[in-house]
């Protein structure tokens, strides 16, 4: 049974139990087993894109490849991390990518892991500069943490790019960051310049806030904005920058707590 | 409006009198393909000289029965004696057909084949057209069962398909239409229907083969509510039109098949998905339903039985992927349509996270007559784990291109030298592909394979949705595994790493092979490029991409080291490794190529030898067409 209680199963040889809905990634991170990901961030719901965390599943003779970032596993599951099948299917990707993206250090790394050291197909040649691997954690931080929505997939097959609506300037994004912070492979990029942040890849500038205390440019304007209104700041705490955040908030409890009122 | 299985009936009765009037009667075949070569103007013509004389005969639209390669077809019937279908009807025969459909006799210029008696499949009865005897000349023409591309076929799924006005209710009501949906509703629990679906033993049509009841009532049994029963129409296949041929000449089988599976699943509104690009079958369906709902057959308290059931035509916007379950179900909650995991099926999860079934045009299509004769006699027909018959859409070098609807388990040789008629220009037979562009290519040595669902994929294709593609000695194997894998890289949603950069890369590397610039081992690394896609992809699209390349490779690698080992296209086809050349010998100095070429590299003096220039040469071939002596050869 899928549903309810705890669903055992065996991993790596170890019998382990699933909570109600877990992955075999999620079971695999609690005991300490290493499975490897790029598409998956436990800040965002999973997505079972970039097949590095692939498993296999065995069932009596017969066996399975599975996405551990979304297989929630059945009772009496046999599980294994590392069979060749495993190991080949990860080399695959990772060769894959990395004939994509000849550039990322960090796919290096994990194709070492797995043997892969050049890519044997023609891509465009090392000098490609792809960068992006398509994973989608920065279209799904954007939408599901900050709910923004400002960018997504556009087109299909090997013309998928993650854009903004029209590869234009974007209405929606706040230029928080977030995007820039999750990226696996340095995809993408910001630069704060003249009293604006310029998001490279989504052609978008927004205008920075300078904290009231201290003078410093901390956060741009939308971002600002959307904090005090989500959290429902008074604007003396929304424009302050982190650092100088702690000597303002305390000023201010203390003016509240003379006043006698309620500092939100 | 039709509120009780009685009123139904009377419906019935009064539909069949009028169908069986004794008026002489034209259809003209206006189907996509009908349309395509002309059957517009012949309708037009038709009608025309009809009109002229003022007569007394019908003339109507119907769907295709399948003989394409004879479009446009024009069907009389010639009251008191047959049906007559002509082949390859032009808008200057229109006179002669209408006066001889009016004196009762034959235009033998275009006469195809005959039919005695129009035949009621729903009910098993036949309905001879007249008691007369037949005039010499109606007698001349041959029976279906004469002609070899209907000899051996059974329309069950094509059972109206050429033989109904598709737009009129009442002709489809007459056939024998909603029975089957009147009786499940009225005199069957939901759960009786299921079973009489899993007896039947009817495998799912679109692609994967999966049983139908079984499919049923896991839905049934699914927790949560709503329930939606979804037919695929994303039909996307290159060179495939079943479904598309089912909608538009039969567009009330499609209804009639998801009442009846909504019923027995506890839906109240389903969901037709088509291609945007099959705009006549859009406007079929359309109009179907609007006909279905007027009259009640669609809405609430269906036939009486207190089923609420409504369905809704969403268009797809010509993505492959969408004829992916969770592609299409993410397409219609309006997202973008892009396949999900199915750890959890869809049947327990699918559409807006609830339980959906989702089945293809030939499936629904096949549930009506499962109902109405009975699973046992439809589990009758076929082999022991394919039931049933299977529309295929044939086409490629054969001389017989069109739709067949054969029971499972017929031979693939029947299927292309009898029914098919063998290949044309006197060539050699190469392969059949089949499965669309996922399945695989089997060659010569297994044209005894029965056509089922095991068979094909013990080869290493599949049924897929019944596209058949044949092939000639002309047809370079490795080109061909590289125009699939063009399609597919294309089609990729781009989802999944193996799928999206997996299919590139091979086309890269066939692409090479093709071009003159294989290399040692690509084989070998074709092979280990595959294994990693077949496993690592996220759905059927990714995980069976790689099947034209594996069974090209399995049956015809020679072929692939004739390209990477000796730079040789066996096949003659591959343009980087082809030249054309003049014979001296039998060259006349005619001068015609010369003429002909479009780069001007030809050169010579005429009535003396001609050769090319290879530097200036783009192999295009004029020079090989326009030769009357077989002095230009491919080497």
């Amino acid at each position: 049974m899928k549903e309810g209680g705890n669903v055992p199963f065996t991993l790596d040889g170890k019998a382990v139990e699933a909570g109600p809905g877990e992955t075999v990634l999620s079971v695999a991170k609690r005991i300490g087993v290493h499975i490897p990901t790029l598409c998956h961030h436990d800040a965002v719901s999973p997505y079972g894109a970039c097949r590095l965390c692939v498993v296999e599943v065995f069932w009596g003779k017969r066996s399975k490849i599975v996405t551990s970032c979304i297989y929630t596993p059945y009772e009496n599951d046999i599980v294994k991390t590392g069979t060749d099948r495993v190991r080949h299917t990860r080399r695959i990707v990772l060769e894959l990518l990395l004939a994509r993206c000849p550039q990322v250090e960090a796919l290096h790394e994990l194709g070492r892991e797995y043997g892969v050291e050049t890519p044997r197909f023609r891509a465009d040649g090392p000098e490609r500069e792809e960068r992006c691997i398509l994973c989608g954690l920065c279209i799904r931080v954007c939408g599901e943490v900050v709910g923004q929505h400002a960018i997504g997939y556009a087109n299909r097959g090997p013309a998928r790019v993650v854009t903004t609506p029209f590869a234009d300037r974007s209405e929606e994004c706040i230029g928080c960051g977030a995007c820039v912070f999750v990226c696996p492979t340095g995809a993408i990029h910001y630069e704060d310049v003249d009293g604006a942040r310029l998001m490279k890849e989504w052609k978008t500038e927004l205008p920075l806030v300078r904290c009231g205390t201290c003078g410093e440019a901390f956060a741009t304007e939308r971002q600002v904005e959307k904090v005090r209104s989500l959290l429902n700041l008074p604007d003396e705490i929304a424009a302050t920058c982190p650092r100088c955040r702690g000597t303002t908030h305390r000023l201010l409890m203390e003016k509240t707590l003379v006043s006698g009122g309620s500092i939100f | 409006m039709i509120e009780t299985p009685a009123q139904l009936a009377e419906l019935r009765a009064s539909a069949r009198k009028i169908l069986l009037n004794g008026r002489p009667k034209a259809l003209v075949g206006m189907a996509t393909c009908g349309l395509a070569t002309g059957a517009l103007r012949v309708h037009e013509a038709l009608l025309a000289a009809s009109e002229r004389r003022d007569s007394s005969l019908l003339v109507c639209e119907t769907g295709c029965n399948g003989a394409c390669f004879l479009e446009p077809l024009v069907d009389v019937v010639l009251p008191g004696q047959a049906r007559i279908t002509y082949a390859n009807v032009t808008p200057e025969d229109a006179e002669e057909l209408v006066a001889s459909a009016l004196e009762g006799t034959v235009y033998a210029k275009r006469a195809l084949a005959r039919s005695n008696a129009e035949f009621f499949l729903i009910e098993d009865f036949s309905s001879p057209y007249g008691n007369a005897d037949l005039a010499p000349e109606v007698e001349k023409v041959p029976l279906y069962s004469q002609v070899p591309f209907f000899r051996d076929q059974m329309h069950l799924a094509m059972r109206n398909c050429g033989l109904i006005d598709p737009a009129s209710l009442d002709e489809y009501i007459a056939k024998g239409g909603y029975a089957a949906a009147s009786k499940a509703l009225t005199e069957m629990a939901p759960e009786e229907i299921i079973a009489a679906i899993k007896r039947s033993g009817l495998r799912g049509r679109g692609g994967g083969g999966f049983p139908t009841g079984r499919k049923w009532e896991t839905c049934r049994k699914a927790h949560g509510e709503p329930r939606y029963v979804i037919c695929n129409a994303d039909e996307g296949d290159p060179g495939a039109y079943m479904d598309r041929a089912i909608i538009e000449g039969d567009p009330h089988s499609i209804i009639e098949g998801m009442i009846i599976g909504s019923y027995a699943i506890g839906a109240r509104q389903g969901f037709v998905y088509v291609r945007q690009e099959y705009p006549l079958a859009v406007k079929r369906i359309r109009k179907a339903l609007a006909q279905a709902e007027e009259c009640g057959l669609l809405g609430r308290n269906i036939f009486g039985s207190g089923h609420d059931f409504t369905i809704r035509v969403n268009r797809g916007a010509g993505a492959f992927v969408c004829g992916e379950s969770t592609a299409l179900m993410a397409s219609l909650e309006g997202r973008v349509g892009e396949p999900r995991a199915k750890y959890i099926h869809t049947v327990e999860s699918g559409l807006w996270g609830k339980p959906s079934c989702l089945n293809n045009v030939e499936t629904w299509n096949n549930v009506p007559v499962i109902i109405a004769r009975g699973a046992d006699w439809f589990a009758g027909i076929g082999t022991e784990g394919s039931k049933g018959t299977k529309v295929f859409s044939l086409v490629g070098k054969v001389n017989r291109v069109g739709l067949i609807e054969v029971p499972m388990g017929v031979s693939l040789r029947k299927v292309v030298e009898e029914i098919g008629g063998g290949i044309p220009d006197g060539r050699q037979f190469k392969a059949i592909q089949t499965g669309g562009p996922s399945g695989g290519c089997i060659p010569a040595q297994y044209l005894d394979t029965p056509v089922d669902f095991e068979s094909l994929t013990a080869l290493g294709s599949m049924m897929g949705s019944g596209g058949m593609i044949v092939m000639d000695d002309r047809t370079c194997m490795v080109d061909v595994a590289r125009y699939f894998l063009g399609f597919l890289k294309e089609e990729s949603c781009g989802k999944c790493v193996p799928c999206r950069e997996g299919t590139a890369r091979m086309l890269d590397i066939l692409t090479d092979i093709c071009e003159g610039r294989g290399r040692t081992g690509d084989i070998e690394l074709l092979h280990d490029l595959a294994e990693g896609i077949t496993d690592g992809s996220l759905c059927a699209l990714g995980t069976s991409a790689p099947n034209p390349v594996l069974t090209t490779l399995k049956y015809f690698e020679s072929e692939y080291r004739a390209h990477v080992e000796e730079h040789r296209c066996p096949a003659k086809v591959c343009r980087a490794l082809i030249r054309y050349r003049i014979d001296p010998e039998k060259c006349t100095g005619c001068s015609l190529c010369a003429a002909g070429c479009p780069k001007k590299v030809i050169a010579g003096e005429r009535k003396k030898t001609y050769t090319i220039d290879q530097s200036g040469c783009i192999k295009c071939g004029l020079c090989l067409d326009a030769c009357r002596f077989d002095a230009v050869v491919v080497e």
